[in-house]
């Protein structure tokens, strides 16, 4: 085992270990003077200790897991607590992930979704470290999902909330799905003791405005990264999946603004992202990202010159909110922003979605490396891998490479059994040079 | 007309090979939120489809993976190869595994230019007004477009003509849980005849098994070392439960969702809103922990059928990659200790590969709980 992150011995307090891990990068990067990218670190502190200190300012805290709609959570004065932060900020670490996951073993099957297992370990374990007031979840994104969110309100014994999110993405789905958001207010208005009213309409406004600028300025990011040579290294893909929990916050607003003005900044210096001398070729993890290894975007910039434009998760398609007083045209809009969240969006109906996705993913971003690095706990989308790569080798002739790994789970697949499946592909089907040779 | 096809677990296209060539339309269903009413009312025959006996499902893999649950792969096998020759398919979304059945045959048919009725019915996983009338919007998209590919439009009349003949299956299907409660039916007896509904027609099913019922009702019962429940993934293969009766189990019950669960309780239709009738109740049963809402009732209704037939210990057979039903120990597994009901959990594929390793278990299960 590499790392020991935790004392086995004694019960673990998730929060407050993971606050303190936080901060310690961040005083880490204070000493080496690294200012022009503290920025990348602050959103982290934020996140985590708005969490921590929910209950000391004064706020209910909000498990959440799903699509469910976190602006209607904040107009209500609660902190929304995306749960797959947890699994996804400590993949890399063997022996923690590793502990929730065995202790979600005991129960159930090996298969299941090590995202899933991971919170139903700590959850079982009780090592949250903080109590949650509610819970809201929806129906998807997965069948392990499915398993874990019932099993979650039974441990953590506090109200809950389901939203059913329909198969098919249509009207008739985004209604279904309005009418549910309907019945949210008056969950949240018991839970809170505040009442929708006027003045809570318009404390909603605001943050769904501030959720407006994030999303034009996750689009802009979008269309950055669209450039040849890219600017933005396939790490910031990462960092803009902590979006979920902050729907119209500040901070989320400030920490994208920033990010775009380097980016910009860079591509004026016509820099690249890669760390070799020049891009050769842009990469497109289909599927989700690998959280338990990240650093292998990092070794193929070094490497072969690759840099991960897009991956399933990290592409973001969403809407616009046009008309913030019209409270119906909100719900509707909120159900199909709902149903467009990553990976929700391309692989939780039809096929077809996925298919649509890949055609604005691979031509959009000019794809010329195509990458199934498929999460084995997402079986749903390994059951639609060949109709899709056999479309992306049709349209776009583009063979697909599929790598199975655990993107949670650091024991599944080493570091070095990965390097060697990807250096292979990219060595003898694509032809690349490995400049780390 | 004899009742020995129902006893016949290979999957049989006679029926519907007979039913099409009066020129009428044979559909195959995947799940349980397909109602065969509106299928029967449209003048369809609705082939439940099932991979029982499927040997090697590999031109299936090679489209799903290997991550996939067997049976969802066996069932695209059996479209791929011809064992099934249909008109169409309707599935539900009962995992996302039986979603991507229809997906690839949606796919692979159109690619070999095979003309296929294909349609897919969103089934809500949690149960409130809301949810029954989004479901019931479903059921008449699925009608509409039933009649105009049969010629036969659905009608509230058809559909309370098809509820009279399913509540028919109901009644004998419960009169057989009467003689598997009497041990004079096995459990692998049990599932074929079970089975037999997913491919004969309504009319040639309710004549055979009243046949069957009339006979059995003579018959003594099966001494056994153990009364035994069945739960689990989907179990359409009998032969697996004859290995557990081989070693001096009897199963009497199950909660399967190709045995006891996919009868259930008689339809009361509402004349006043007949599809509504229909939509709340494939909705409300509890057919399968797919919905996040019913596995309370479900664990309530496996204790008080482990009550109502003396059960001594429970059987939970879980399909690789089935994550449905992978997680029901955790809170049912107190539920039975509390009525001394041990369980016995088991890992399965679709291909009846560890059945050595069945057995032993089987026998060890038994031994523990014979009295």
């Amino acid at each position: 085992m590499a790392t020991q992150n935790f004392d086995p011995t004694k019960p673990v307090n998730m929060i407050d270990l993971t606050c303190n891990q936080v901060d310690s990068i961040y005083q880490h990067m204070l000493s080496k003077g690294m200012p022009e990218v503290m920025w990348t670190v602050d959103i982290q502190k934020y996140v985590w200790e708005e969490v921590r200190d929910a209950k000391k300012n004064g706020k209910k805290l909000i498990a959440f897991g799903g699509p469910v709609p976190v602006t209607i959570i904040r107009a209500f004065d609660c902190i929304p607590f995306f749960l797959d932060t947890i699994p996804t900020r400590i993949a890399s670490m063997e022996d923690l992930a590793g502990r929730y996951i065995d202790e979600t073993e005991k129960y159930a099957p090996t298969s299941t979704c090590a995202i899933d297992k991971v919170q139903i370990g700590v959850a079982l374990k009780g090592e949250f470290g903080i109590d949650i007031d509610a819970f809201v979840h929806a129906t998807v994104p997965c069948d392990s999902a499915r398993i874990a969110y019932p099993m979650m309100e039974r441990l953590f014994g506090c109200p809950c909330f389901t939203f059913d999110c329909p198969f098919r993405h249509d009207e008739k789905g985004y209604a279904y799905l309005a009418q549910q958001i309907e019945a949210f207010i008056p969950f949240m208005e018991e839970l809170t003791g505040l009442k929708w009213d006027a003045g809570r309409y318009e404390k909603f406004k605001g943050i769904m405005e501030e959720s407006n600028k994030a999303f034009d300025l996750l689009t802009q990011l979008g269309d950055l990264r669209k450039k040849t040579p890219c600017v933005l290294p396939g790490r910031m893909l990462v960092l803009n999946e902590i979006v979920a929990p902050l729907a119209g916050t500040e901070a989320c607003t400030a920490m994208l603004q920033t990010q775009l003005e380097m980016g910009n900044m860079l591509a004026d210096m016509g820099m690249t992202a890669t760390r070799c001398p020049e891009e050769r070729y842009r990469v497109c993890l289909m599927q989700n990202m690998l959280w338990s290894n990240t650093g292998i975007m990092d070794w193929m910039e070094k490497c072969y010159g690759a840099i991960t434009v897009m991956d399933g998760f990290g592409y973001q398609d969403g809407v616009i909110f046009d008309d913030l007083d019209n409270w119906e045209r909100v719900k509707m809009q909120t159900a199909e922003s709902m149903l467009l969240t990553p990976m929700i969006h391309g692989a939780t109906g039809p096929t077809e979605y996925w298919l649509k996705v890949i055609d604005k993913m691979y031509e959009d971003y000019k794809v010329n490396v195509s990458i199934f690095m498929g999460h084995v706990g997402c079986k749903h989308t390994w059951a639609s891998g060949k109709i899709v790569t056999d479309y992306i080798q049709q349209k776009f002739g583009i063979p697909t490479l599929y790598v199975d790994v655990d993107a949670i789970d650091p024991r599944y697949k080493s570091n070095d059994e990965l390097r060697a499946q990807i250096g292979e592909y990219f060595e003898s089907v694509v032809g690349a040079e490995n400049f780390c040779k | 007309m004899s009742y020995e096809k129902l006893l016949e677990t290979n999957i049989s296209g006679e029926s519907a090979k007979a039913w099409k060539a009066s020129g009428k339309k044979a559909v195959g269903y995947v799940c349980c939120h397909v109602p065969t009413e509106i299928l029967i009312a449209a003048d369809v025959m609705p082939v439940r489809l099932r991979a029982t006996n499927c040997v090697d499902s590999s031109d299936a893999e090679a489209w799903m993976s290997s991550f996939s649950c067997s049976f969802a792969k066996s069932v695209l096998q059996y479209l791929m190869n011809g064992t099934y020759d249909l008109d169409g398919l309707v599935q539900s979304d009962g995992c996302m595994m039986a979603t991507r059945i229809l997906d690839n045959w949606s796919h692979i048919a159109k690619k070999n230019g095979k003309a296929q009725f294909i349609h897919q019915i969103g089934a809500p996983r949690i149960t409130n007004e809301i949810s029954i009338g989004y479901y019931k919007a479903e059921l008449q998209t699925l009608a509409d477009k039933l009649g105009a590919f049969s010629g036969k439009a659905v009608t509230d009349e058809g559909l309370k003509s098809a509820a009279a003949k399913t509540n028919e299956v109901r009644g004998l299907i419960a009169q057989l849980f009467t003689l598997r409660k009497e041990a004079k039916v096995s459990g692998t007896e049990a599932l074929r005849i079970m089975l037999a509904n997913c491919d004969l027609t309504i009319d040639e099913y309710i004549a055979a098994l009243g046949e069957f019922i009339a006979d059995a009702k003579g018959r003594g019962p099966i001494k056994a070392r153990a009364r035994l429940m069945m739960i689990g993934s989907a179990l359409d293969n009998p032969e697996y439960i004859r290995v557990i009766e081989d070693k001096g189990g009897l199963v009497v019950a199950d909660a399967l969702c190709f045995g006891a669960r996919s009868f259930g309780e008689k339809l009361v239709i509402d004349d006043k809103d007949v599809l509504g009738s229909i939509a709340d109740y494939y909705l409300t049963r509890n057919t399968c922990p797919r919905a996040l809402d019913n596995r309370p009732a479900i664990h309530k209704e496996i204790v008080d059928t482990c009550k109502a037939y003396d059960i001594q210990g429970i059987i939970y057979e879980k399909m690789q990659n089935c994550e449905c039903w992978g997680g029901e120990s955790y809170y049912l597994e107190p539920d039975l200790k509390a009525i001394g009901v041990p369980m016995l959990q088991v890992e399965r594929e679709e291909q009846m590969a560890n059945a050595g390793q069945l057995a032993i278990r089987a026998e060890a299960f038994v031994e523990m709980i014979e009295k």
